[in-house]
């Protein structure tokens, strides 16, 4: 094998402007690469030891059909996880008590920010696993989503009750009611 | 940076006082005052014999001996001899030369007191009321070293002539004085104890009665009468009986004051001269000074005074061969004058002050030894009104031949006490307030104008509006200049904390609230609450004879305006920043109003009776046997912020708020009980009644009726099992003890009581109370959102106490602990005593004696509310029952928290190159 020198390499400054995506690998680093990475420079520069080194075996592409499962099921996963937060979502309010403070005041307003923009946000959540053939079955998926939703946002509606902030009671709606006005007025004449 | 960290936990600690100690002596405000000095008991004495310095006693018209300092006129020490005195209580106080104690003589009592610290040395209770005391300054071997003995002389049933030992009190001996003759009084010379008394001739006229007795022995000497012939009608005219000295002399003059006969005590004859006219006006009055020391000359001074000008003549006893005669006389000046004697030596002094000069003269000779321009009393006045000496006491420094300096204390027509110091005022006692009769809250005139303009603006077309606005505005630039100028000031002491309030014109706060106060002597006298040191005006308001009692009823119509109603004439009403006469009269009742129907009720033959236009309504009687004692209408201005409470578990009891409500309470004197009526004043129905036996009727019976609570206290009577106490009764009215129940009449809009009449569901709690209380208020504030201060007087501990409502609260559980709901409402478990917690003594350290009513005020504050107490003693303050939650405290440190801003502001300005520097290297340094 006829020794090739390797053209000059391009100075550091050229080097550092034209990598723009990937972040220069230190030049000092002995770390070799861990397996199954293929750097681009490695990739162009000693693409002959790579290939002796290691066998790669092409993936098989999965099948629509399984696709959609496997969309589906990731799908399901996305919309029960709210509910799966529940429970510690319960216990943490149950924690911070019913007194006005700015910590539970805090938790309050993430419990009913999570919900809301979450349900907002719905079909950007599921766009990516939603297909034309699996249309149908994401409904149920987004309905499911929502209702879980609902539920976080029952429990913060549980615990602003627990706070006294809804107006439940008569007291909550007394400075709307007037006292009544007398007909006549008496007045003390001192003699 | 320490010393706040160390500084947290001290606030933390100081937040849970009534009175905060950086309030205290700043926020409040109070007059230690004395009354009325009268000139025949005020003097200048020295305390402690071995020192010069010198303090002014007095016995005043109201019953209070105090010391004076005259360095800054504080009150030195004080004691009230004789609660609720007037002008027409013989009073005596007497100090004898070189002796460290001061006699006094009022009511039924001769005391001595220590001068320096007003400690009783000794009293003694003489049978019937003191006519006269004398110190004897007898010069005998074995008491020369100790206290000076007092000669007390007492009127009543069996006159007696008393020698009082100076040291104990004990009686040494006692002469009774026989026959009907009454007592007038007492006079000794060195050799012996003269009694006088007044001699009823068949005529009717008095004839003088002359005792001599021997001092040592108190055995009659001599006794002669006086041949006054038909001059004396009454005592009045008796100029004086004279006081101690080498020879005491008797003067007096006819009813016409044309003539002035002289007597010297112990001898029968008498010397007469002739008043001599000056312009064609009658003399009103004549006064006698003579000093009060055995070794002085024995020389007087005799003070004429007519209408428009008043003179003096000085008169010499030849004491060898008992003749009086007219050294010379001091000329003629406009206006009132008023002459004290003092004394150095055997020399004597007269000091003259009138409005324009002090001068002092010596009794031998009418050369002036010193003279002194007054430029002014520096004292408030009406407009227009001439001040005027009234009675003056002197102490006269002499230096060889001259006189250096003299003070003299001299009561002004104001009623004010000033100390002038060679002509010029030094301090001044507002002694006028001391006899206040009736006091109002008023806001100033200068917030009301703003107001009026501001209505003015709202009610009239846009471009009227407009045009007035901008002219309004045009001429608020006027003062512009003056608002440059002081901006500086106000900045420097805005940034080190140290700014006082501004003045009324400026006063955001509403504690610049102005406070008239009517006099007995028919004054009307001004102070602003936020700026007590100084009177604002002072007034003349009503011209009163002599003896005759005036009472008004102060009152603050609307802001800017105060109306003083009395029995004998209708409202008048004055300007309250400036004290002028309004001459519009506007009507009484502006701010009720006008849609309701007008119910009257007055007292009426010890009963009730109200009016619907001139026809009787109703009628209350108390059974027979009791009598009102008091009656407390619910204020007319008392703002309610929510019309129910709300309970732990946010439910609603609602108030039963009726502004027609009046709390009566009645006394029966024969079965020793007392009953507590609430009224309903238009119906005249009775809400709640209470009957309470075994009360003590004679003791005071506080009452006090606002929002949908009343309150009332009264002293027990022991009686079976139960003790002799004070009891404190709260009683709160409510629609309906079931909540989110608003009972009959549920929501309606409104309602007539003469139609449907609901009645209240009431609960009462009874505490007892270590005190009497003897007079009540309550705290009002602006909305009347802020809880609620039951403020009561404590007349026997001098004290203004302020109990919170949450203490009184009838709602508080018994025999059980408060459950979780009734916790969050702060209700905590009955107990039956109240104490009274150091912490709501609003005087806090200071003895405020003698108030007769506490008055309160909303400030534009709604957590503050004013208070002033008058009575003997002028008190004001500013409380805030639910803690100052609106405005920042005293504590709150103005330069920190500049310093901190200005700390973070350049933290930022010099820290920002140097992030902006590490940024745009990051960028150019890799690795």
């Amino acid at each position: 094998m006829a020794t090739q020198f390797p053209p000059p390499p391009p100075p550091q400054w050229l080097r550092d402007l034209t990598a723009t995506s990937t972040p220069a690998k230190p030049k000092s680093s002995s770390i070799p690469d861990p397996p199954g990475f293929t750097s681009t420079t490695a990739l162009t520069t000693k693409q002959s030891k790579a290939s002796a080194s290691k066998a790669l075996t092409p993936r098989k592409q999965p099948s629509p059909e399984e696709m959609d499962t496997l969309k589906l099921k990731k799908a399901w996963e996305l919309a029960l996880a709210p509910a799966k937060q529940l429970p510690m979502n319960a216990i943490g309010m149950y924690m911070s008590g019913n007194s006005l403070q700015i910590f539970s005041i805090m938790m309050v307003f993430m419990l009913f920010k999570g919900p809301i923009t979450a349900v907002l946000n719905i079909q950007g959540t599921f766009q990516r696993l939603e297909t034309d053939s699996n249309r149908q079955q994401m409904l149920l998926v987004k309905a499911a989503f929502v209702g879980c939703n609902l539920l976080a946002l029952a429990l913060g509606l549980w615990k602003v009750n627990g706070m006294g902030l809804l107006p439940t009671t008569r007291s909550d709606w007394l400075a709307w009611e007037t006292a009544r006005e007398p007909l006549e007025r008496a007045y003390y004449v001192p003699s | 940076m320490f010393l706040p960290l160390i500084a947290v936990p001290l606030l933390l600690a100081g937040s849970a006082l009534a009175v905060f100690t950086d309030e205290a002596w700043n926020v409040d405000y109070h007059y230690a005052l004395l009354g009325h000095p009268k000139q025949s008991t005020s003097f200048f004495h020295q305390p402690n014999p071995s020192s010069r310095a010198s303090l002014i006693f007095t016995l005043s018209e109201e019953g209070v001996l105090g010391a004076i300092n005259p360095r800054d006129g504080a009150v030195v020490w004080r004691q009230v001899l004789l609660p609720g005195a007037s002008a027409h209580n013989a009073s005596f106080l007497r100090a004898g030369e070189g002796q460290d104690v001061v006699i006094s003589g009022i009511g039924s009592q001769v005391a001595a007191w220590s001068a320096g610290d007003g400690r009783q040395a000794w009293s003694l209770d003489v049978n019937g009321p003191v006519e006269d005391v004398e110190i004897l300054e007898l010069v005998d071997g074995k008491d020369a070293s100790g206290a000076k003995d007092a000669v007390a002389l007492s009127g009543g049933d069996h006159p007696l002539v008393q020698r009082l030992d100076g040291a104990t009190g004990a009686v040494k001996w006692q002469h009774q004085l026989g026959g009907t003759d009454a007592p007038y009084q007492v006079s000794a010379s060195t050799t012996e104890v003269f009694a006088i008394s007044l001699h009823k001739t068949i005529l009717g006229y008095l004839k003088l009665k002359v005792t001599s007795l021997d001092p040592v022995t108190g055995h009659k000497t001599d006794e002669h009468m006086l041949s006054s012939e038909n001059e004396l009608a009454t005592a009045e005219t008796i100029v004086t009986v004279g006081a101690n000295s080498a020879s005491p002399i008797i003067a007096w003059t006819d009813s016409a004051h044309s003539v002035l006969k002289v007597n010297i005590m112990g001898t029968k004859g008498i010397s007469s001269f002739e008043i001599e006219k000056h312009d064609g006006q009658a003399v009103e009055r004549v006064e006698l000074h003579a000093p009060y020391h055995l070794n002085s000359l024995s020389h007087f001074l005799v003070h004429y005074q007519t209408a428009t000008s008043h003179w003096a003549e000085v008169f010499h006893v030849d004491l060898k061969n008992g003749k009086v005669g007219k050294a010379y006389s001091l000329p003629k000046l406009s206006g009132r004058g008023a002459f004290s004697t003092s004394t150095s030596d055997a020399n004597v002094y007269f000091t003259r002050v009138t409005r324009n000069e002090v001068m002092t003269v010596s009794s031998a000779s009418h050369g002036i030894l010193g003279r002194w321009s007054v430029d002014g009393f520096n004292v408030a006045a009406g407009e227009g009104e001439e001040i005027e000496p009234i009675h003056a006491v002197s102490d006269v420094s002499v230096r060889g031949d001259t006189v250096s300096a003299v003070r003299s204390a001299v009561l002004l027509s104001t009623g004010d006490w000033v100390l002038l110091r060679d002509g010029s005022p030094v301090w001044d006692r507002p002694e006028m307030l001391a006899s206040t009769v009736s006091a109002t809250f008023a806001s100033p005139a200068e917030m009301e104008t703003l107001v009026q303009q501001l209505e003015a603006e709202a009610h009239s077309n846009p471009i009227q509006a407009y045009i007035h606005r901008v002219s309004r505005h045009l001429h608020d630039l006027q003062r512009l200049p003056s608002f440059i100028l002081s901006l500086p000031q106000k900045i420097v002491q805005g940034f080190l904390g140290t700014s006082a309030d501004g003045g009324i014109a400026t006063d955001s706060f509403g504690f610049h609230q102005i406070i008239a106060c009517a006099t007995k002597d028919g004054r009307l006298v001004a102070v602003d609450a936020g700026n007590p040191d100084k009177v604002l005006w002072n007034q003349q308001v009503a011209d009163l004879q002599p003896g005759q009692i005036w009472q008004p009823s102060v009152s603050s119509p609307r802001g800017g305006v105060i109306e003083i109603s009395s029995k004998a004439s209708a409202g008048v009403q004055y300007n309250a920043s400036s004290g002028e006469q309004l001459a519009s009269i506007l009507p009484i009742d502006l701010a009720a109003d006008q849609t309701a129907q007008e119910v009257k009720y007055t007292m009426h033959d010890g009963g009730l009776e109200a009016t619907v236009d001139s026809s009787t309504t109703w009628h209350f009687m108390p059974t027979s046997g009791e009598r009102i004692v008091s009656l407390v209408p619910r204020p007319v201005n008392d703002p309610v912020a929510s019309i129910g409470k709300v309970l732990g578990d946010r439910r609603v009891l609602y108030k039963y708020l009726d502004p027609n409500l009046a709390l009566l309470v009645t006394a029966n004197d024969a079965a020793r009980a007392a009953t507590f009526y609430v009224l309903n004043t238009v119906s005249g129905a009775i809400l709640y009644s209470n009957v309470h036996s075994g009360v003590d009727v004679s003791s005071p019976i506080a009452s006090m009726l606002s929002e949908n609570w009343f309150t009332y206290s009264f002293t027990a009577e022991a009686l079976g099992d139960s003790p002799k106490g004070h009891q404190l009764v709260v009683g709160e009215l409510f629609e309906s003890l079931v909540a989110n129940d608003r009972g009959l009449l549920s929501s309606t809009a409104n309602y007539s009581s003469m139609q449907t009449g609901t009645e209240p569901f009431t609960l009462t709690k009874i505490y007892q109370i270590p005190e009497a209380v003897s007079k009540m208020a309550v705290t009002r504030t602006r909305q009347g959102i802020t809880s609620r201060q039951l403020l009561a007087v404590l007349a026997d501990s001098s004290a203004v106490v302020g109990i919170p409502y949450g203490v009184l609260d009838p709602r508080r559980p018994i025999n059980r602990d408060p459950s979780k709901d009734e916790q969050a409402e702060g209700l905590v478990r009955y107990s039956p005593v109240i104490d009274f917690d150091p912490k709501w003594y609003l005087n806090h350290q200071r003895e405020v004696v003698g108030v007769k009513d506490v008055i309160t005020s909303p400030a534009l504050l709604e957590s503050t509310s004013l208070l002033f107490a008058y009575g003997l003693d002028i008190f004001g303050t500013r409380l805030s029952p639910s803690f100052s939650f609106d405005v920042l405290g005293k504590d709150f440190n103005k330069f920190q928290m500049l310093a901190t801003v200005a700390a973070l502001a350049v933290a930022t300005f010099v820290v920002a190159p140097l992030v902006m520097r590490k940024q745009v290297n990051s960028r150019w340094q890799f690795m």
